[in-house]
């Protein structure tokens, strides 16, 4: 582990489906404490890319550096255990389980673990009715707020957020962001998004994805008001 | 014609409602029910959390009743008391449980896990090629004891503890003590998982596996290494399932024991759902006290061989008409 090194770093990532070549060298760097976000029409590969950090679809060339380690090749639990928490698309929860199993099984083994589920009800109060009710019951937004939670549980400092506002109410998607906004001052968080708007509200910095690589970079203070990058990559 | 059959139907109800009656079917339940859940549990728990439909599970059961009869008959001599055989008797169980375990945990390292990535007809293809190689070992193995691979080992039944051949009275019905032992050991085994999948770490581990292995991994839970655990323990318990149909006379240690008992277990799971324990409980119910009520059926009124078989298949067809995914199935389980 370098001190100065990257909080994440990927360096020329090539990640296919089968044959699809879908990530064609792929580089970005987050710094630690950084908010960055990740964005990009639909199917330009950055799900994909989280995917990779994560070795869920391992890299088949180029690396993936955590903290200045390469992790490329690493079983997914050990990359998560690094400290990796994943928010997915979808949310993904465990729905049989209920809201507090959801959050005790992202809990470290050697944590303790009552604890940590108290934190992580104290962080998302409108949770603590809920604790035992199956998490598949939920609302969307309830259960996006268990995502967030369970990645945080784990006491992970680099949160990877894949689509929190899709398929939520607006007024849901307020309560998401302001959740996102509150634990941004305290984690690293690589966002991936296609609220453009939300996206660069919550994040220091952008990478613009497209056909699989990165084709633009820079502050989100900066790219809010550039119409004309939003309607050339963005823009349906 | 009509009238006939009304006159038989009554006959049947009456008889079935004498209090000896129902006390005896729902022993016989109870007892066929604990052994089914035990053989089911296994291969229930392996699907629900590996997708790996386990066709040498029956083989495992063939196996861990030879194997719980051979340690009985290496260690209990003639004129043992009947102490020092209740405790060889419950190491024997034991040791069962401890073997398979290991076989079930070798097979899924060594075997299984190189093809999870592969299409599950892999999976089935490698099980079901286990079942042949498995039962024919223990073809030639019994066959080179100088025993009849189709007929029950006697010499092995003759070391059975006192308790479990002796009779007993229950709710004014006479009962074999292994039957009673049966539903005891029945009832530790669902308890026993049932504690383990709700109040530990592994348990939450398996449950959350189960749903979702993919994200199971991004939260740091090394699900590989449940797999193998629940491949071993599905296999012990098949195993002690095994070790208590040695004994039990409607059983009894045979080869194609291996097969009897995995299409009980496939039974069971399907008709309470693929990869869900709490199904397995209640369809092993459902299927002991079909299974009792048609053997009584047969037994006094209705001379018709197959019955009990029939009857339980016909619930499964029923059940998989109304539900296809089983009583407590979910649409999709397991994966890798």
């Amino acid at each position: 582990m370098s001190a100065d090194a990257p909080a994440l770093e990927l360096d020329g990532v090539h990640s296919y489906y089968g044959e699809s070549h879908v990530l064609r060298g792929v580089d970005l760097a987050v710094e630690r404490g950084e908010n960055v976000a990740l964005v990009g029409r639909n199917g330009v590969g950055k799900t994909t890319t989280l995917r990779s950090i994560l070795g869920l679809t391992p890299p088949r060339e180029g690396s993936v550096r955590l903290d200045g380690v390469d992790v490329t090749g690493e079983e997914t639990h050990d990359i998560a255990r690094r400290g990796v928490g994943w928010v997915p698309e979808e949310r993904r929860m465990f729905g049989h389980l209920s809201v507090e199993e959801n959050l005790r099984v992202a809990t470290r083994p050697d944590a303790d673990t009552a604890a940590k589920v108290e934190e992580a009800l104290d962080a998302f109060p409108a949770l603590r009715d809920h604790r035992d009710r199956d998490a598949g019951d939920l609302s969307g937004g309830q259960q996006q707020m268990v995502a967030i939670a369970r990645a945080l549980v784990g006491d992970n400092d680099l949160l990877l957020v894949d689509e929190p506002s899709e398929g939520l109410a607006p007024q849901i998607v307020a309560e998401v962001v302001d959740a996102l906004g509150t634990l941004a001052d305290d984690v690293t968080l690589l966002l991936v998004e296609q609220n453009f708007p939300m996206a660069m509200d919550l994040t220091d910095r952008f990478y613009l994805l497209d056909h699989g690589e990165v084709v633009e970079s820079g502050d989100s203070d900066a790219v809010s008001q550039d119409d004309e990058m939003i309607r050339r990559y963005l823009s349906a | 014609m009509i009238d006939l059959l009304t006159l038989a139907f009554v006959d049947v109800l009456i008889d079935l409602l004498q209090p000896g009656t129902i006390a005896r079917i729902v022993l016989d339940a109870l007892s066929k029910s604990a052994l089914y859940v035990m053989i089911a549990s296994g291969l229930s728990l392996i699907f629900g959390l590996m997708g790996v439909l386990n066709f040498a599970h029956g083989s495992l059961t063939m196996i861990g009743a030879y194997l719980g009869g051979a340690v009985m008959v290496v260690t209990v001599s003639a004129g043992m008391n009947g102490p020092a055989r209740f405790v060889l008797f419950f190491l024997a169980i034991a040791a069962t449980f401890g073997a398979l375990t290991l076989l079930g945990s070798a097979v899924e390292v060594t075997l299984i896990r190189p093809i999870y990535d592969r299409e599950p007809l892999f999976q089935i293809l490698l099980t079901f090629g286990l079942v042949l190689v498995l039962d024919e070992l223990a073809r030639i193995v019994v066959e080179l004891n100088g025993l009849q691979p189709r007929s029950k080992w006697q010499a092995a039944i003759g070391t059975a503890p006192v308790f479990l051949s002796n009779w007993y009275t229950v709710a004014g019905v006479s009962t074999r003590g292994l039957y009673l032992f049966e539903v005891l050991l029945g009832a530790l085994v669902v308890a026993g998982i049932w504690a383990f999948l709700t109040r530990t770490r592994y348990g939450l581990y398996i449950r959350a596996g189960s749903e979702d292995p993919e994200m199971t991994r991004a939260l740091g839970v090394d699900v590989r290494k449940a797999f193998t655990v629940v491949f071993g323990v599905g296999a012990g318990l098949a195993g002690v399932a095994g070790a208590v149909l040695m004994w039990d006379p409607r059983f009894g240690a045979t080869v194609p024991l291996s097969v009897e008992t995995l299409l009980v277990a496939f039974v069971v799971v399907i008709i309470g759902g693929l990869g869900s324990f709490r199904g397995t409980v209640v369809a092993a119910g459902i299927v002991g006290l079909t299974d009792a009520l048609m053997t009584w059926l047969f037994q006094n009124h209705v001379a018709f061989p197959g019955l009990p078989e029939m009857v339980t298949f016909l619930v499964l067809v029923g059940v998989l008409i109304v539900r296809p995914q089983g009583l407590f199935g979910v649409a999709e389980v397991g994966g890798h």
